[in-house]
């Protein structure tokens, strides 16, 4: 694999690069970093949509399409994540190598000049977005707050989560509310979108089988042009200690019940204990021969699905199972009960080597993805200094198995939620 | 290298691959991919849910077995004398996964290192089945909870109510996993049944991609594979109708707004669409139906679909073909008055020569972008094989494709006389 080449561009602003040529595509994206605010979340989450439907040099959404469609199905595509308490806002082009086009097209060059003017170059009329495009984008949140509702298990955990930070900025969730969005405003964004190229902090990645200068040349002659002085620093509150136990149940219309336990691990990036608290999950239910699938699923055959998710860069861990209703007190009491055994030691070393070894492997196969490798960077890029993931590898290999008890001990129960149908039998 | 292997190069892709025909029955394809860490490997069956009736060569009965049975017995694999299989793949730090569609069953693992052990635990225990009437018991209450998950899950319902609008007996109506009546029907000796016909090496095939050395991998299977004897294997299906059961169908979930998938059923063939078909298919509906075609503007427009939802494939198998076009829509029935006026201009007007162009340019990109990953590649060429396709000949196709061809494909496809439309609303 290509090694990584990172530059500063200006002010908040880096670019990395990965030139390698195993890839037959090339992945370009922009990525501006803000923090999570009730006050800006909607605001923000419309502008990558805004942006990726037009530009001045392509006004019409269809013109531009067709664009993308000469480019052998060059995809534009917008996207908004939550990490941590941050708000991340992207914009990325992919398509294919040059070296594949049929007719000798240079497409690379093409994929950095469209990001550009599609970011930097928005056909405002009067100063404003259009408001057909802005209509069209509105309404289009709305029905990903819509379709995120419809999917029951990434619905209970949101709620989970919802519940557990309902204090931290991370509990505003990556797009704000239904109403937040119902209620935003066209003449609000040039000043959201100007904001957000000026002071945010920024991280460029193009990636895959292209020479990187041009494009690096492109954004920075884009970027700096703004004469950027400072930016916004992003941090995340890390709750160490759960306070006081929130217990929820909701009743709706579903045949198996959602259960959450979310956990304060009382440890996030970039301290040295993340790649701990990464094994002892590992061994609690990442993989399926981790305590929660051996015990909850294969001893019990109370469900199809029990496993735990760290949450890095917020601190916190959840566990998800979908269960018959009257196996819902079972299921919370055998979860919480794995942990005790890892609190008290009750794992062989054996199950320590596998889980290394099990995460050895994830760790060694991200090199060969441009999505996996963007997105490693995308985490890795908000601490210095950045590790690549064979650096985190050796790491969570020299844990011992008294740093695995000392973190599980540090985990407290935060809030347990249920998702549940009508009828109640116990 | 030995006798059997074939070379199989692709010139504008600068990739190649090797088919080999093992002794033991088995077909093998060994695709490396120079410069990656990980190696992927699948193990595959053309056995799926739709096999629930089938005849053996030189036999006279026919084999009726309960829905959901190739799901479970791919659960029940996971078990052997010496044990878990996950167990012994978590020995040596590998992911082992396993995935069980209409027509097919595959076993698959992913690497970076122990390769050689890697391969050798897949071929030793998908060839060793080890079932009890205590471990198939305990499968109930997992598979039963997948059913359920199944069950509160609208993108899924919506597409097997579809599959229900549209077909009167072939069992690709039935959801995978079967239902929780035909999965307690199941027992060891069920299971070894179809095990013992399906799990024969000629009706399976292995295909691995990325870091990986061919005279090693041969090596493995020479020691490995045990030779299947030569046998045939005959799924019969009722004769299906060319018509549709129903126009529409709906179902009231817990949903904030309505999901839709409209299907265009074809009548049922012998064989499989080739890989020409599939090139033309997979043009028309992207000149037809993606975000650069004239259609999804005013849909967009309109304010009835969006671009997170909508989009449209060819779905087929063993003697079933249809269109399907889905997503979200507050109006399905407006997106599908819009839709079938589209395909009636496009018989009349043509697709036009510029969109033809980019249709095809996409096509031949979205295929591109997905020979990057090991585990798309090897998932690929097995699928297309049991279909009795090559991969690199579908990219030829898309390439050399032109639009009377497309064109001419289209006569036999979209009839809106066979179309059928299924929705979820909300249920409040």
């Amino acid at each position: 694999m290509a090694g990584i080449t990172q530059r500063s561009v200006c002010s908040g602003v880096t670019f990395r690069g990965i030139r390698d040529d195993r890839y037959k595509t090339v992945l370009m994206s922009v990525n501006f970093f803000l923090p999570l605010n009730r006050k800006t979340v909607s605001s923000n989450a419309i502008l990558p949509f805004l942006l990726k439907r037009a530009s001045r040099e392509y006004p019409d959404f269809t013109k531009l399409n067709e664009h993308l469609a000469e480019l052998y199905g060059a995809v534009l595509d917008a996207d908004v994540q939550r990490l941590g308490d941050v708000q991340i806002l992207s914009v990325s082009a992919s398509a294919i190598a040059d070296r594949y086009a049929l007719d000798g097209e240079k497409i690379s060059a093409e994929l950095s000049n469209l990001l550009c003017s599609v970011c930097f170059a928005p056909p405002l009329q009067d100063g404003l977005f259009p408001e057909d495009g802005f209509l069209q984008e509105k309404r289009q949140l709305e029905e990903t707050l819509d379709a995120e509702f419809n999917n029951k298990v990434g619905y209970a955990l949101r709620r989970c989560e919802e519940i557990m930070c309902v204090d931290e900025p991370y509990g505003i969730g990556r797009l704000g509310s239904k109403k937040e969005i119902t209620s935003l405003r066209r003449e609000n964004l040039t000043a959201a979108w100007e904001y957000m190229i000026r002071h945010a902090r920024v991280e460029i990645f193009v990636l895959g089988d292209c020479d990187p200068e041009p494009a690096f040349r492109e954004f920075s002659d884009a970027f700096r042009s703004l004469g950027r002085t400072s930016f916004e620093l992003c941090p995340t509150v890390v709750k160490k200690v759960a306070g006081k136990k929130k217990d929820v149940t909701e009743r709706m219309n579903v045949a198996q019940s959602k259960l959450v336990i979310g956990f304060r691990t009382g440890c996030a990036e970039p301290e040295k204990g993340a790649p701990v608290v990464k094994l002892m999950n590992a061994l609690y239910g990442g993989m399926p021969t981790s305590k929660l699938f051996l015990n909850v699923r294969e001893k019990m055959g109370l469900c199809y699905y029990c496993a735990p998710a760290y949450n890095s860069v917020k601190g916190i861990l959840e566990v998800q199972s979908g269960v018959e209703q009257k196996n819902l007190k079972r299921a919370e009491e055998e979860i919480l009960s794995q942990l005790e055994e890892i609190r008290s030691g009750n794992f062989t070393d054996e199950e320590v080597t596998e889980a290394k070894c099990y995460l050895s492997n994830i760790y060694h196969t991200f090199s060969d993805s441009l999505e996996a490798m963007e997105n490693w960077y995308l985490v890795k890029t908000m601490y210095a200094p950045t590790r690549t993931p064979e650096e985190e590898a050796d790491m969570v290999n020299d844990v011992t198995r008294e740093e695995i008890v000392e973190a599980a001990q540090h985990m407290t129960l935060d809030t347990v939620y249920r998702l549940t149908g009508n009828e109640v039998k116990n | 290298m030995e006798q059997g292997v074939q070379e199989i190069r692709s010139e504008r892709l600068g990739d190649h691959y090797y088919e080999v025909r093992h002794p033991s029955g088995l077909k093998i394809f060994i695709y490396p991919k120079e410069k990656y860490n990980s190696a992927y490997a699948v193990f595959g069956t053309k056995y799926g849910s739709i096999d629930n009736c089938f005849r053996i060569s030189g036999e006279e009965g026919v084999h009726r077995v309960p829905a959901g049975i190739a799901h479970y017995l791919e659960h029940k694999m996971f078990e052997s004398k010496e044990g878990n299989v996950d167990a012994r793949y978590a020995k040596v730090g590998a992911l082992v996964n396993a995935y069980t569609s209409f027509d097919m069953t595959c076993y698959v693992f992913s690497c970076t290192k122990h390769f050689c052990d890697c391969l050798g635990i897949l071929l030793d225990f998908v060839q060793q089945p080890y079932f009890t009437e205590e471990t198939v018991q305990k499968e109930q209450g997992i598979i039963g909870q997948e059913i359920r998950m199944y069950e509160d899950t609208p993108g899924w319902r919506v597409l097997f109510n579809l599959l229900r609008a549209m077909y009167h007996s072939h069992p690709v109506k039935t959801d995978i996993a079967g239902t929780a009546e035909s999965i307690a029907e199941i027992t060891p000796e069920l299971l070894y049944e179809c095990y013992r016909t399906f799990y024969n090496l000629n009706n399976m095939a292995l295909c691995v991609a990325g870091n990986v050395n061919p005279e090693e991998v041969l090596s493995i299977c020479d020691k490995m594979l045990r030779p299947s004897k030569p046998m045939a294997v005959e799924r019969i299906f009722k004769p299906e109708p060319d018509s549709i059961v129903n126009p529409r169908i709906e179902q009231k979930m817990s949903v904030a707004a309505p999901l839709f998938q409209l299907g265009f059923k074809e009548p049922a063939v012998k064989g499989r669409a080739d890989v020409r078909q599939l090139a033309y298919t997979d043009i028309l509906l992207e000149a037809l139906a993606s975000p650069a075609s004239p259609l999804y503007c005013r849909l967009i427009d309109a304010g009835l679909i969006n671009e997170a939802s909508f989009g449209s494939e060819y779905f087929e198998g063993p003697g079933f073909a249809s269109v399907i076009f889905s997503g979200e829509s507050k109006d399905p029935d407006a997106v599908e008055d819009m839709i079938l006026k589209e395909i009636e201009r496009f018989r009349q007007e043509g697709v036009g020569r510029e969109t033809f162009r980019c249709a095809r340019n996409t096509v031949y990109g979205k295929y591109l972008g997905a020979m990057n990953l090991p585990s798309n590649i090897a998932n690929s060429i097995l699928s297309l094989d049991f279909a009795g396709r090559e991969i690199f000949s579908y990219l030829s196709a898309v390439a050399e494709a032109d639009e009377e061809a497309v064109m001419e494909r289209l006569k036999t496809q979209m009839d809106p006389g066979h179309a059928s439309l299924s929705i979820i609303s909300p249920d409040q």
